[in-house]
């Protein structure tokens, strides 16, 4: 392998990959109580056997797994207990009155201005519901009386279901080896392996150390974009993340020259038509796409059946 | 020297499309619960905690063993946190396996779940591709695996009648179960008519999506008998993988199943086990694979397989009944299967299966794993 020294930085373009999903995720009886009640400016919490209050409610206690014996409604003051600036913004962990732990949120306030032992209020947000920012954040309030905890008698139904999203960006190194077979698809339209140790047929992608012998793989060697397909299937469902029009043809082909599999698509006509026509030891040759060549897998744009 | 290990408790929640009533954390305390009071054991008891779940795309929840601790109240209890695609419920009983053995624990609690209705299933998995190579081709596990269950029906004839065949069985044997929610009577017909998602897999093949959580306790020889007189003792249990795009790797067997059960077999004095094995349960995320199983423990010879399902001896009434309890066909929380699949062969061996007792059942095959053929396990029960 290459080596550089340590304090050498090496700052060599990367491949972008970005995971995006949506998520309906369920928060349980406690969460979603409180979740539900935001929307009328209470803050729904749980009182255990042992008379521990916690808020926002929990359907757990983190001492013992015990579950409350009661929903109760906490007051809307309290008082800092620690802080920190994240972003321009302060946060706080927030211990309301009369509950035994505390929980971070937003403390509307200059850092200059925040103390440990700060009495806050609530702010509400009127516009935000089923959401912890249903409360803006905590301001001072340095004169408010000391609230306290009260029963609740009849709350709104837990929320069953919370839409959530996460996006997450990815800046993969390519290392050597990748790096060389993107670069040369990309500047040559050319698909490049690497000898298994003593042997001409390529591994594709090319890697360092031979997955069976455990040995230093060979010299580089161009494979052609004709092969042959080793397993396919018939896509003919809609699955989240895939744009292309089903019904279409997935396959692990072998390209000539190598001796391992690379995951491509065939476009077909007809579900039946493929399952006659498409199958293991079927030839297929890549279709580029037209246009500049990125230096992905995708600078082939499909596979085509070779006919005989 | 290991010491003996037996399964003294089990505990599954009654498993659903979608739980909007608890939260992952709620669904793994029913479980709990469940196998804590089936053990005569409270959490005070337990030595150490094993949390085993899918990938955390499924459900968005990173190390979600800190959540779960505090719902099952393990609090500065030791933990081991474990996830290995579908096998992941079966890792983490070899990992609490391995403590009891090893003298680390006198017992443990292995809890596995996963919340699928949470998030989205294939994509999440297709996650698990190359981002580079493959990633933007896949489609799931279910391209992937209906593509070499195609280049199977070629090599090995298991075509897609043999491959209905599992899947009727199953899903009929699920009817029973109290813990499956899909139930649904369904012949061979059926499933060869039902809609191809990806052919050569079509929807009767596939599993549901389920929300759910088991556990088991595993304990010594010591302590064992404080909760059953009949524990299910572990007589042997490996899992083994294999990298997936290695030169003379076909994917037409399973190489880490066939050394898997290898040494598994040795350690528990299986020399035939077609004729020794009472019962067996295997986690089939789709249809497709029960064939495969069926070679690689050696149930029949490669090649095989269709003949097998089709001479009747893997129904409930034939000479070695697989999944009696209905598989993944009745629900499929896939991080938790694989401790639902030891929890439904434990119960055989121990005389009381909820779903279809096999009678006088003594020894049991449990089989487990992850991806195409690449993370397979299995485990030999006997009462």
């Amino acid at each position: 392998m290459f080596s550089a020294p340590d304090s050498y930085p090496i700052d060599l373009p990367t491949f972008h990959s970005r995971i995006d999903l949506p998520y309906t995720l369920t928060p349980g009886k406690a969460a979603g109580t409180f979740l539900a009640e935001v929307k009328n400016q209470r803050i729904i919490g749980s009182r255990f056997a042992s008379g521990r209050v916690v808020a926002p409610a929990q359907d757990f206690s983190s001492i013992d797994g015990e579950e409350p014996e009661a929903f109760v409604e906490a007051p809307h003051t309290g008082v800092i207990t620690a802080f920190t600036r994240v972003d321009g913004n302060v946060i706080g962990f927030i211990k309301l009155d009369g509950c035994d732990n505390e929980f971070p949120h937003k403390v509307l306030a200059d850092m200059a201005d925040v103390s440990i032992g700060l009495r806050v209020k609530a702010e509400w947000d009127p516009g935000v519901e089923q959401s912890v920012l249903a409360i803006k954040g905590f301001v001072p309030a340095p004169d408010a009386p000391t609230g306290e905890v009260k029963p609740v008698v009849a709350t709104e139904d837990a929320l069953g279901v919370i839409p959530y999203e996460m996006k997450l960006d990815f800046y993969h190194a390519y290392g050597p080896y990748y790096g060389r077979m993107f670069d040369e698809i990309k500047e040559n339209g050319r698909i490049m392996g690497v000898r298994q140790p003593g042997i001409d047929s390529a591994l594709l992608p090319p890697r360092e150390i031979d997955d069976i012998s455990h040995k230093r793989t060979g010299t580089w060697k161009a494979c052609a974009d004709t092969g042959t397909i080793r397993a396919c299937s018939i896509i003919n469902m809609d699955v989240y993340g895939v744009t292309r029009k089903v019904p279409y043809v997935y396959a692990e082909i072998v390209l000539d020259g190598a001796s391992t599999r690379m995951i491509h698509v065939i476009e077909i006509d007809s579900l039946e038509e493929a399952k006659e026509k498409i199958k293991p030891g079927t030839r297929v040759r890549a279709v580029w796409a037209e246009g500049e060549r990125q230096g992905r897998v995708s600078d082939i744009a499909r596979f085509e059946v070779i006919e005989a | 020297m290991s010491r003996h290990v037996g399964i003294v408790g089990v505990g599954q929640t009654h498993h659903s499309r979608r739980r909007t009533d608890v939260s992952q954390a709620g669904l793994v305390r029913e479980a709990v619960d469940r196998a804590l009071a089936d053990a005569k054991l409270s959490m005070d008891d337990i030595d150490t905690v094993v949390v085993a779940t899918g990938p955390v795309l499924f459900a968005a929840v990173n190390q979600p063993e800190k959540w779960v601790v505090d719902a099952i109240g393990a609090q500065n209890k030791s933990v081991v946190r474990l996830t290995s695609g579908g096998g992941a419920g079966f890792a983490g009983a070899l990992a609490g396996y391995y403590q009891v053995a090893g003298g680390f624990s006198e017992r443990t609690l292995v809890v596995a779940y996963d919340k699928l209705s949470e998030g989205q299933l294939q994509y999440s998995i297709s996650t698990l591709y190359d981002p580079f190579w493959g990633r933007e081709f896949a489609v799931g596990i279910m391209g992937f695996s209906a593509a070499y269950w195609r280049a199977r029906m070629d090599a090995l004839g298991h075509t897609e009648e043999a491959a209905a065949m599992v899947a009727a069985k199953n899903r009929n044997n699920a009817i029973a179960n109290p813990y499956a929610h899909q139930k649904k009577q369904v012949t061979v017909e059926d499933v060869l008519n039902s809609k191809p998602l990806c052919w050569p897999i079509k929807l009767l093949d596939v599993p549901p999506i389920s929300d759910g959580a088991a556990a088991i306790v595993l304990a010594s020889e010591k302590v064992a008998h404080h909760s059953t007189g009949r524990p299910a003792w572990i007589r042997g249990m490996a899992y083994c993988c294999e990298a997936d795009n290695a030169a003379e790797r076909s994917l037409m067997l399973s190489e880490p199943l066939a050394i898997a059960s290898r040494h598994v077999y040795r350690a528990a004095g299986i020399t035939n086990p077609r004729r020794q094995f009472d019962v067996v349960e295997v986690q089939e995320p789709y249809s497709c694979f029960e064939l495969n199983y069926y070679e690689s423990l050696g149930l029949c010879a490669p090649g095989e397989a269709a003949e097998l399902i089709a001479s009747g001896a893997t129904q409930l009434d034939g000479d070695i009944p697989v999944n009696p309890s209905g598989g993944c066909m009745g629900a499929n929380p896939i991080g938790a299967v694989g401790v639902i699949r030891l929890i439904e062969a434990a119960t055989q061996v121990m005389g009381r299966n909820e779903t279809h007792q096999i009678k006088d059942a003594k020894t049991a095959l449990v089989q487990s794993g992850g991806g195409w053929a690449n993370l397979r396990g299995c485990a030999v029960l006997s009462a």
